[in-house]
């Protein structure tokens, strides 16, 4: 499908090289790349899209009847002519119904790292500074309410978790949690414990409060074996 | 050329993994954390004094009932006890991670005094 649009668009981009210019050499040498077609197509007008258009919807039909050709070509993205699932998809399965195809999945290769490169670790000091400068950020001058700290709390997670995402290396799976209390009277704990390898995992936490709320934060890093 | 096929594949690492994220999310953990929570916090008040004794047996009940299950994950556990006084608590996560094989769970428990939060996440190790 890729070669088919610039062959056909090799014969009018000769013509246009006779009639105007002196250096037909440069636009000769570059009519085989296919980067420079689009731009060769905008100056001959909208002629060559609608004929690379043609030739891709063309890839897919069986053979349909010259009539329609002209109809699908013109309008893509308008009006879609009445056709059955013969002629759009390739494969149809004895019920009528179109057969996809299945989508590969991607399947990557084994880079047998089972740890962090050296000094590529989880930097727990690095984080919690991050953490309290964006808890201080974000909840400095604001007061506890209950139908707005609903979604405070919810952007507030995913700041910090995209925040600690810029700091943190690569290969990293991030646990971001926010705890987000009307200050009053109560006292409270928050505490946590994981099953994990010490050495390449670690997390770490802040805290905030002022006069109407408190806030506790914990990222913990899980690296991706 | 046929045209139905039937195709039928081994089960893959991956795919193993996305089945392990459904037991892990599934309701009946949810009340073995709570029996967690019960079993040490049951009917007492609460006390400052013993908050942090309470806070750690919970995690490591939780902790080793997941290892008990016996699949390839790293969990982090986080429980937060809060005394019962009339304010308002929001919590929430936000996670990095492959959606389609790690999972959260998320168990509430109070009593008359204290409210309690349990947090379980999952993260596959992928052998």
């Amino acid at each position: 499908m890729a070669e088919q649009p610039s062959l056909e668009l090799a014969p009018s981009t000769q013509v246009t090289a006779e009639d105007g210019t002196e250096a037909p050499q440069p636009r000769a040498t570059r009519r085989g790349s296919q980067p420079t077609a689009p731009s060769r197509g905008a100056e001959e007008g909208k002629a060559p899209q609608l004929l690379s258009r043609r030739s891709s919807v063309l890839s897919t039909l069986l053979g349909p009847p010259g009539s329609r050709r002209s109809s699908l070509g013109a309008a893509p993205g308008g009006k879609r002519p009445s056709v059955g699932p013969w002629l759009l998809h390739s494969r149809v399965s004895f019920t009528g119904l179109p057969l996809f195809q299945p989508i590969p999945e991607t399947h990557l290769e084994n880079t047998y790292r089972m740890r962090p490169e050296e000094g590529c670790r989880f930097n727990a000091g690095r984080v919690q500074r991050v953490l309290e400068g964006a808890l201080a950020g974000v909840l400095g001058g604001t007061a506890y309410s209950p139908q707005g700290s609903t979604v405070l709390v919810q952007s507030l997670a995913e700041l910090l978790r995209s925040r600690a995402k810029e700091v943190v290396p690569p290969r990293y799976k991030l646990v971001c949690h926010v705890l987000l209390g009307q200050q009053g009277q109560q006292s409270m704990l928050v505490a946590s414990r994981a099953l994990w390898d010490p050495e390449s995992d670690s997390f770490a936490s802040a805290s905030f409060c002022n006069a109407s709320l408190f806030a506790v934060a914990t990222v913990h890093g899980v690296y991706f074996e | 050329t046929s045209l139905i096929r039937v195709v039928q594949f081994p089960l893959q690492q991956h795919v193993k993994a996305k089945l392990e994220k459904a037991v892990i999310e599934n309701k009946g953990d949810v009340l073995v954390f709570s029996l967690c929570i019960e079993s040490v916090l049951g009917k007492a008040d609460y006390n400052h004094n013993k908050v942090n004794q309470w806070t750690a047996a919970i995690v490591e009940q939780s902790l080793t009932h997941l290892v008990k299950l016996g699949k390839t994950y790293k969990y982090i556990v986080t429980c937060a006890v809060m005394q019962r006084s009339g304010a308002g608590l929001h919590t929430a996560s936000s996670c990095f991670w492959d959606t389609t094989t790690d999972g959260t769970c998320t168990v509430r428990w109070e009593n008359r005094t204290m409210n309690c939060i349990v947090n379980v996440f999952a993260v596959a190790i992928i052998l």
